[in-house]
Formats: C-alpha cells, sequence, structure tokens
C-alpha cells in the first residue's frame, strides 16, 4: 500500500471547501494539523486517496462523513469559570437590565454557542444560581449548541476531567459534581438545565429557529473565523435577538470592527455588545 | 430550580412568520419590499444562495432606508461575491451617504480576493476618493505587485491624498525599489510639509530595513 499524502493542491482545495461550509479558515501553519487528519479519515473510510475521498465528501446525501470530518476538525479547548470575568458581568449588570426591559414574565432566553462540551453553559447555570437573586423569580432557559456531535454528546453527558473543573471554588465542586474514579459527573439538576443541539453557525437553515434571545455568548469561535464570516455570524446574532440583547465575544474577539449593528456597552466587569433598543 | 427547557422549534411556514421558508424567487424578491424590516432581513437571507440574487439585491439597496436592513445585504453581497455584486458594492463607494461608503468600504475589505479582480479598475477611478479605498484595500490583498500597484499611484496619481495613503502603505511593505519614486514624489510635492514628512519616514523605514 502507498502511502496516503496531501499536495499544496489538495490542501488548497480542502481548505476553500471546509471554510465555505463551516467558516472555519485554515492557513498554512494549519497544514500538518489538518493533513494528519486528512489522512485519518482517509485510512478510516477505506477511500484510496484524496480526490476520491474529497469526492465522496461533497456528494455525500447523509452528510455522515462530512460530520466525522467536522468533528475531528474542531478545537474543543474549554474548562469552567473560562473568562470569569464575563460571568460576572451577566450577573451583576446583563440580567438585570434585560429584566428591568421586560414587558411580561416570559423566560430569559440564554444560548451558548459554541458549547464545546459543555463547561460554559454550566458554568452560566452555577453563576445563575449562586450570584443572581432574580433567579427565585425570572425562569431562565439555557440554550446551547455546536457544530461538532461528538462533543455535543460528551456536554449532555456531563463528565469532566480534573484540569476541566481546575478553576471552580471547591465548595461549587462538591455541590455541583460527584466525585467519581476517573473525573467529576456533573448533577442531574445542571444537566437538565441546559437543552443542546447541533447547529452549524454558519447555515441559515439551521439556525433560523434561534431567536428571541435576550443574551448570547460566542466565545472562542470568531478566531477560528476570517473576516468575512465574522461579519455573517454578527447578522445571525443580530436576527436571533430581541432588541436591547447582549453579545458576550471573547477578551480577543470584537465586534465593532466587523459590525454596525451593534452598539459597544462598557460594564465594569467587561465590554459587550447591545442590539439596540430602538431600530437603526 | 428555575431553569426551564425549551428546545428551539423548527419555524413552520406560516403567512405570518416573518422567517417562512418555502418561497420561490419571485415571492422573495417581492418581499424584499415587505413594511415590516425583519420580514426584509429574511428575504434577503434566503435570496443569498440562489443563482441571480445579486441583481435584485443590488436594486433594492438603492431604496432600502433600514441601517439593519443595508448591512444584511451588503454582507449579503459579500458573500455572493460574483460579477454583479461586487459591481454593486463598489457602486455604493460613490453614494452621496458617507455610512453606505464605509459600510461597503468594510465589507470589500473582508473579501479582497473578489477586489482584486477590478482593482486596477478603481486605482485609476475618476473619483479620489474611490482610489483612496483601491489603496486601502491593497494592504488586506497580500498579492505579489502590490508594491508594483503602490509605485505607480505614487508616480501619477494627481491627488496628495491618494498618494499620502499610498506612501504610508509602502513605509510598511515597500523595498528598495520603491525609492526612486518617493524620491520624485517628494520633488512633485515639494510644497507640501505632510506629504515631505511621511515620504521621508517611509524613505527611512525602507533604507534602515534594508541595512
Ligand atoms: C474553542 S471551543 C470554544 C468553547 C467555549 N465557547 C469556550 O470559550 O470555552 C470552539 C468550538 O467551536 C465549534 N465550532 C467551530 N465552527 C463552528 C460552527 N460553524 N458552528 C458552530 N460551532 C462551531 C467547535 O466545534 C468547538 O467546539
Amino acid at each position: 500500500m502507498t502511502a496516503i499524502t496531501i499536495s499544496n493542491e489538495d490542501f488548497l482545495k480542502f481548505k476553500e471547501f471546509f471554510y465555505r461550509k463551516t467558516g472555519i479558515l485554515f492557513d498554512d501553519s494549519k497544514r500538518y494539523f489538518v493533513d494528519k487528519r486528512l489522512i485519518e479519515r482517509i485510512q478510516a473510510t477505506d477511500s484510496e486517496n484524496f480526490r476520491s475521498y474529497f469526492t465522496m465528501v461533497r456528494f455525500e446525501a447523509s452528510g455522515n462523513e462530512f460530520q466525522n470530518l467536522v468533528n475531528t476538525m474542531t478545537v474543543n479547548e474549554t474548562y469552567f469559570f473560562r473568562e470569569e470575568y464575563q460571568f460576572k458581568c451577566l450577573v451583576e449588570s446583563l440580567m438585570d437590565e434585560i429584566v428591568s426591559h421586560k414587558k411580561d414574565k416570559s423566560p430569559i432566553r440564554i444560548w451558548s454557542v459554541p458549547s464545546s462540551s459543555g463547561e460554559e453553559p454550566y458554568s452560566i447555570a452555577i453563576y445563575l444560581l449562586e450570584y443572581w437573586s432574580g433567579i427565585n423569580d425570572w425562569d431562565v432557559e439555557i440554550m446551547s449548541s455546536d457544530i461538532d456531535t461528538q462533543i455535543i454528546e460528551q456536554a449532555k453527558r456531563g463528565h469532566y476531567s480534573a484540569r476541566s473543573v481546575q478553576h471552580l471554588p471547591k465548595p461549587f465542586l462538591a455541590k455541583y459534581f460527584r466525585h467519581e474514579n476517573d473525573g467529576y459527573q456533573i448533577c442531574d439538576d445542571l444537566r437538565s438545565a441546559v437543552e443542546f443541539s447541533r447547529v452549524n453557525i454558519m447555515e441559515t437553515s439551521e439556525v433560523r429557529a434561534y431567536r428571541n434571545m435576550d443574551i448570547i455568548f460566542c466565545r472562542n469561535l470568531l478566531i477560528y473565523f476570517d473576516d468575512a464570516s465574522r461579519r455573517q455570524v454578527a447578522e445571525i446574532f443580530y436576527d436571533a435577538m430581541k432588541v436591547g440583547g447582549f453579545v458576550c465575544l471573547g477578551h480577543s474577539e470584537s465586534m465593532s470592527r466587523i459590525s454596525s449593528l451593534f452598539r459597544v456597552r462598557k460594564f465594569p466587569e467587561a465590554i459587550v455588545y447591545q442590539k439596540p433598543l430602538e431600530h437603526l | 430550580m428555575a431553569f426551564i427547557k425549551k428546545t428551539a422549534t423548527p419555524i413552520h411556514c406560516t403567512e405570518h412568520d416573518e422567517r417562512h421558508t418555502e418561497r420561490d424567487f419571485a415571492d422573495l424578491v417581492a418581499e424584499l419590499g415587505a413594511e415590516n424590516e425583519t420580514a426584509r432581513r429574511w428575504a434577503v437571507r434566503d435570496l443569498t444562495p440562489l443563482p441571480d440574487a445579486s441583481q435584485p439585491l443590488v436594486a433594492r439597496l438603492a431604496y432600502e432606508e433600514s441601517a439593519s436592513v443595508r448591512a444584511a445585504i451588503l454582507n449579503a453581497l459579500a458573500q455572493i461575491g460574483d460579477h454583479a455584486a461586487i459591481a454593486g458594492l463598489i457602486h455604493c463607494l460613490r453614494s452621496e451617504d458617507a455610512g453606505l461608503r464605509n459600510e461597503a468600504i468594510e465589507v470589500l475589505k473582508a473579501i479582497p480576493q473578489h477586489v482584486e479582480p477590478v482593482i486596477h479598475t478603481l486605482l485609476n477611478d475618476s473619483d479620489s476618493d474611490v482610489r483612496i479605498f483601491a489603496v486601502n484595500i491593497l494592504e488586506s490583498l497580500r498579492h505579489k505587485d502590490v508594491e508594483k500597484w503602490l509605485i505607480e499611484v505614487i508616480e501619477k496619481d494627481p491627488h496628495i491624498n491618494v498618494c499620502a495613503t499610498a506612501v504610508d502603505l509602502l513605509s510598511e511593505v515597500g523595498t528598495e525599489r520603491a525609492l526612486p519614486a518617493l524620491k520624485q514624489l517628494k520633488i512633485r510635492f515639494e510644497d507640501d510639509p505632510y506629504i515631505c514628512f511621511t515620504t521621508d519616514l517611509a524613505l527611512k523605514r525602507i533604507e534602515d530595513g534594508s541595512q
């Protein structure tokens, strides 16, 4: 059997295709990362070479192999209480402001996308329970989505490594987790507090159902995108939100450079982006 | 606990929903003129993947008053990226409306690969603002001829602001090849202290860099 290789031309073709489908842009520095995973998938599917594999991925009606490819190409790095200042901002500023604009008692909707293995939406739930007194008076819906089906299954299971929970205060670990031989199992109350779903944020048909969000957390996703895709995401969020709703991005990400649709709001704990209350 | 679960439910096609899906091209084009802003945004969104969407989107841009719908159209055109879409975006650069102009510039900067084929035409446009934009976009192009184009600009362009913008960029990407043209530019605009200052800066950067 001859060794499978990925030529420059193959890499460019793949990169273009993957970018168009997911918004994720691989530059040349990711060449090794991409080649290695492509070769793994070519072998796993018993394909002869890149060409036959790539044809299959593009024309396969079920999209199963495309999903496998996505699952191997995504970077799922995350942990509990990552960029904690934003959760502080949530409970100290954002939730109360959202409540002050509400005209009825409908639930407050939060969308955490991408979820990766669930640490972010579960951190939001813990923060609300621990630090926001309004949780006694208001219903909150937490939805969380990712393009990677494998990682969503992991999020639903809620089983975590010591590394993933290392920033959690010990009392919270004791309160919300059960120590199990090789890690930590999150309690059922929290598991049932978050609704996980598979969504490709770049697909209009898949995001259409997400609407009336009060707060969107979108952290450490846009770093994998180029400006053109970031602009598309800004459009998608605008349509998914209520007026007056907030978007929280990762610390190195910014909305103001890519979209005029949102207003920059500076809170003591963090800078977030708001869909204006009045129509633009 | 006050957490409740509700999965985002699929949107059914009802007459009253602004996001309903099953509409053909003609319906969507008609919907671009709908009264409701959200409905117009969704019409833009759903037109985008269809063939020949650019032309009706560009046409709508001329009347569209809502900034959020305009933003949706500009981004849709960037995503489509065909000839009509890019021509529509470039047309915005001539708009009287500064907001629209700036928004179009930002959108075009994000898609340098689509602008590259027309960059030469833009660099020779009769409107100096369009030429300044073209120089600005060269920055994001990463094309092997960027320096050559910039040299041409400072050799020929009569407008001082266009030249100043090109000099700024040359001070970052220029090599020894740009030195004669930079020196010539200083002579051409010898009465202008700003050009002399930035040109000196660029000369120094390039000369220091090449040592
Ligand atoms: C680094 S994780 C970020 C997780 C979490 N938000 C955080 O900040 O810790 C990035 C996630 O983005 C997901 N992702 C990448 N492209 C996506 C897309 N087009 N739609 C939805 N999720 C995507 C990946 O599967 C991955 O799980």
